[in-house]
């Protein structure tokens, strides 16, 4: 049995390895810009004066990048094509990365690429200290918009096209007249980058090392001493928003799994015993009903007639867990939260314990039909010694695997339960980030919601070697 | 006489018995009768509920508005120009017919705005015209919503499950057929196969990623036909060592047979998916799209969804697959990919059926969770989630917050009862 666990707890590591890379490349993929928003999303292209303060935006712009890593590859290698540079990552905006990698995938030439990409950048700076007057305020916004959107155009004809009107548009004032020899290089660059492409370099694949310096390295060592970074929305440490939200998902999931099991034991054990009569039938129809009812539309009733005086049954708090002052005594903290936990609590309880008992009463009816069954009724043991001490035992073991499916059940099922009866629990915290785009937030909720159901699942294998120890033998 | 009916009951199929068992089974019979008509409803929705009249003689000329308005739909004609953008309840027609419910699920009704109720007097020019379920905060029909609906429930149902159907056949069929010790390559191909992979992977997706993203936002027919293309590539790269194993028998040591653990492997994935809460992935993976779309939804509630049906596939399989008759197709020296799609599969399919079933029924609530929480689902598309997360916060609106869950919890209940009815049709312990 010991080494059967040590197995399980070994299998545990390498799946828990995988769902964070999965959960980090979800995270990668993730639109928006996340520097942005850690920087309180203040605009950093706004009215700019000139070239200094732009170079202070970026500045902040690298600065906050490098503390949050981005400035690091994403993995320990990069499986892509010989066209694409290692060094692809330092372009730290995803944006204009993702118009350089196409810009690759047409061309792939990138040297002449890069020096395009840099030509760009010097005319939007350079435009930046020229002198301005009325006069030239027309041109002057064309090239500082058509460099903005150079930066994210591959389409050939529209590049032209773009070229060509910030040619015409600097050669029309001789205070731009630094401005055109930019924009004349950069029209050099983008024919030299036509002229050298090798598209061929993209088809053969390469791989690129980067070691232990990475973004995923640093995200997963940091998440194992519960460093998970800062909440976009409000730059408080995710670590303290779920140290708040856990304990009222795990409360709301303990109770409602305890009582699920408490209840469906006893009902699923009678309904077997009584199989037939009129009582057991309509249990087993109220346990199917149960069992398909929508837990969201089961939630959204009880909220409509019983917890507003519009029906008259105005019994139960709406929303929330109640205010609690300091200085009360428990048993009044008890009063204020009950009432606002009792429908939360059955809305996740009934579909699990009608599940339950159904699996239940199933287990007892095989066991019923067993040798070992008949023999102990007739050496003549009373029943409810058959039934507790004889049947009570091997009919367990299909109830004790189903906890593993009952806990992701639970935690999806909280989910949307917090966020209908908003109980400031992980789902509602989860379901607030995704509104909001703080992804951090929500992919360490993920995290955390997969590390539970594993557990879940390795404390079910265990108690299953436990109860039944031919487990241990095969395999 | 006896004998006969002996002789008889042999010559039946597996399958055979199952329907019979099945039709037994009168609360699983009603309910797939029900889900006949369901989908029936599902499948005719813009015919019994829409704004626009069936037929009507307008200005001289017919229309039949309906039907061209699905033909406009499917992309195979326009609407002529007199006829754009018209409303049509205000129109002046000599001769109309309109649908039984006269309401599209888009329609809004200005006059009975604001959660108009069933039994309430409502601004309607005839009995003809009222909202017999009530209308929600902009007026819209709730009955017409709820019957289009359906059909989105229903489209759910079949995407999901046919995304589900495909990997869960898959693997499961590979693991369960092959088990841990029949699947027997020389340790170069397998060598090979591990390297090839990347490449694979590589020509067929990495090197394409722009044809095909360019493809998908064109047209998702235009995207199948590339996405098939790369498909075409991967497996053509991955049949180079597998081809060759025969002739790489002769080399010393690597040329050895060893066997493949295919089981652990397809186990250990499962078990992986299926620890991760897969309402949570779906979320964040909505979270990441760009804009919300229902197809992508259902696929990728499909792609969370079939490791059920993998699992009893594969457990199903490891039984069938030491059965005599497969051992007698092998012993005729039957490819195995014969001996897995024509002999093995049809007698496990019944079973598959099950988990489809009840996968239907979960990737419906999925739904209809995810468009009650407002996620993933464009705001204009109406679902019975989305209709029902609109009596959230308005308590007066009691009928919001009864049809369409009603709905929800019919067509789960029936999809689950129909799992139960085939599980016990199944169950030989039940078959006398």
């Amino acid at each position: 049995m010991f080494s059967y666990i040590l197995k399980r707890i070994l299998i545990f590591i390498p799946t828990m390895l995988i769902i964070s890379i999965l959960t980090f490349a979800l995270s990668k993929l993730s639109p928006g810009d996340s520097v942005r928003i850690a920087l309180g999303n203040q605009e950093a292209q706004g009215e700019t004066n000139g070239s200094a303060d732009k170079m202070a935006g970026e500045k902040a712009y690298l600065d906050m990048a490098e503390q949050l890593g981005f400035n690091l590859p994403s993995f320990y290698f990069l499986f892509s094509n010989a066209a694409t540079p290692d060094t692809l990552y330092r372009i730290i905006k995803k944006p204009e990365r993702d118009n350089l990698e196409r810009l690759i995938a047409q061309y792939g030439d990138w040297p002449e690429i890069e020096q395009y990409y840099h030509n760009i950048k010097k005319v939007d700076f350079n435009l930046l200290d020229v002198k301005k007057d009325s006069t030239i305020f027309d041109q002057d916004k064309l090239i500082r918009d058509d460099a903005g959107k150079l930066l994210l155009e591959y389409k050939d004809v529209t590049i032209q096209d773009m070229l060509t009107e910030m040619d015409k548009a600097s050669a029309a004032s001789p205070l731009l007249t630094g401005i055109h020899q930019d924009v004349q290089n950069l029209q050099a660059s983008y024919t030299a980058i036509k002229q050298k492409a090798t598209p061929s370099k993209n088809l053969i694949p390469s791989i690129k090392w980067y070691g232990l310096n990475n973004q995923y390295h640093r995200w997963l060592s940091h998440f194992l001493v519960l460093d998970f970074g800062i909440s976009y929305i409000d730059k408080r440490p995710i670590w303290s928003k779920i140290k708040e939200a856990l304990p009222w998902t795990l409360m709301l999931n303990l109770i409602s799994i305890l009582l699920s099991y408490l209840i469906a034991i006893p009902i699923g054990i009678h309904s077997a015993r009584t199989k037939g009569s009129i009582g057991e039938q309509v249990t087993t129809v109220v346990l199917f009903i149960l069992y398909s009812l929508p837990v969201f539309w089961v939630a959204t009733l009880l909220i409509t007639f019983i917890t507003t005086p519009e029906y008259g049954m105005d019994w139960f708090p709406t929303f929330g867990v109640g205010e609690v002052t300091d200085g009360m005594s428990w048993t009044d903290v008890l009063m204020v939260r009950i009432p606002h936990f009792i429908l939360p609590v059955f809305c996740i309880t009934y579909g699990s314990l009608a599940y339950l008992s159904r699996q239940m009463r199933g287990g007892v009816l095989s066991v019923f039909r067993q040798d070992y069954i008949r023999t102990a009724r007739a050496k003549g043991l009373s029943e409810g010694k058959v039934v507790w001490k004889h049947a009570l035992r091997n009919s367990l073991i299909p109830i004790i695997t189903i906890f593993a499916s009952l806990l992701p059940a639970a935690i999806s099922g909280a989910f949307i339960i917090e966020i209908i009866f908003s109980l400031p629990g992980m789902g509602k915290v989860a379901y607030l980030s995704l509104q909001s785009r703080d992804y951090p937030m929500v992919f360490t909720v993920m995290m955390f919601s997969a590390f539970l159901t594993l557990l879940g699942t390795l404390i079910s294998d265990i108690l299953y070697a436990v109860v039944d120890p031919r487990i241990s033998f095969d395999k | 006489m006896a004998k006969e009916k002996n002789k008889e009951e042999k010559a039946e199929t597996l399958n055979a018995i199952v329907i019979r068992q099945f039709k037994k089974n009168k609360p699983a019979l009603w309910s797939f009768r029900l889900l006949i008509l369901i989908f029936l409803i599902g499948l005719s929705a813009d015919f019994i509920a829409n704004e626009k009249p069936y037929y009507c003689e307008l200005n001289g000329h017919t229309y039949f508005p309906v039907f061209r308005g699905v033909g406009v739909d499917w992309g195979l004609t326009n609407w002529p120009p007199e006829l754009s953008n018209v409303n049509w309840r205000d129109l002046n027609y000599q001769k109309v017919v309109w649908p039984l419910v006269p309401y599209s699920p888009t329609t809004l009704d200005i006059k009975n705005k604001d959660y108009v109720s069933p039994s309430a007097q409502q601004d309607v020019p005839s009995p003809r015209w009222k909202h017999y379920l009530g209308t929600d905060n902009l007026g819209r029909d709730v009955l017409s919503g709820m019957i289009h609906g359906t059909t989105v429930a229903m489209m759910v149902g079949v995407v999901s499950m046919s995304v589900a159907l495909l990997l869960g056949l898959f693997f499961g069929s590979l693991a369960g057929y092959y088990g841990d010790n029949r699947l027997k390559m020389t340790r170069l191909t397998i060598i090979l196969n591990v390297v090839l992979l990347p490449f694979a992977i590589f020509y067929a997706f990495s090197a394409r990623s722009y044809t095909l993203s360019d493809a998908l936002a064109l047209s998702v027919w235009k995207f199948l036909f590339h996405f098939v293309l790369s498909l075409l590539i991967f497996s053509s790269i991955m049949a180079i060592p597998n081809l060759l194993d025969r002739f790489l028998k002769k080399i010393p040591y690597l040329g050895a047979q060893v066997s493949v653990p295919v089981d652990i492997l397809v186990s250990r994935l499962i078990e992986i998916l299926e620890s991760i809460p897969s309402l949570l992935l779906l979320l964040s993976i909505v979270a990441i799209m760009d804009k919300p779309s229902l197809m992508m939804v259902m696929v990728i509630i499909g792609l969370t969804r079939w490791t059920g049906i993998a699992r009893y596939l594969r457990g199903e399989l490891l039984r069938v697959r030491s059965l005599e008759y497969v051992e007698a197709a092998q012993a005729l020296g039957y490819p195995e990919w014969r001996i897995i799609i024509r002999h093995t599969l049809p007698n496990s399919l019944t079973s598959v059926l099950i988990s489809v079933s009840f996968g239907i029924a979960s990737a419906i609530l999925t739904e209809s969770s995810l468009s009650f929480l407002g996620i993933g689902v464009p705001p204009e598309q109406v679902t019975w989630g989305s209709m029902l997360s609109l009596a959230r916060g308005v308590p007066q609106a009691w009928w919001i917050a009864i049809f369409p869950g009603f709905n929800i919890f019919i067509t789960v209940t029936i999809f689950n009862l129909i799992g139960d009815g085939l599980t016990e049709a199944l169950d030989p312990r039940l078959k006398q």
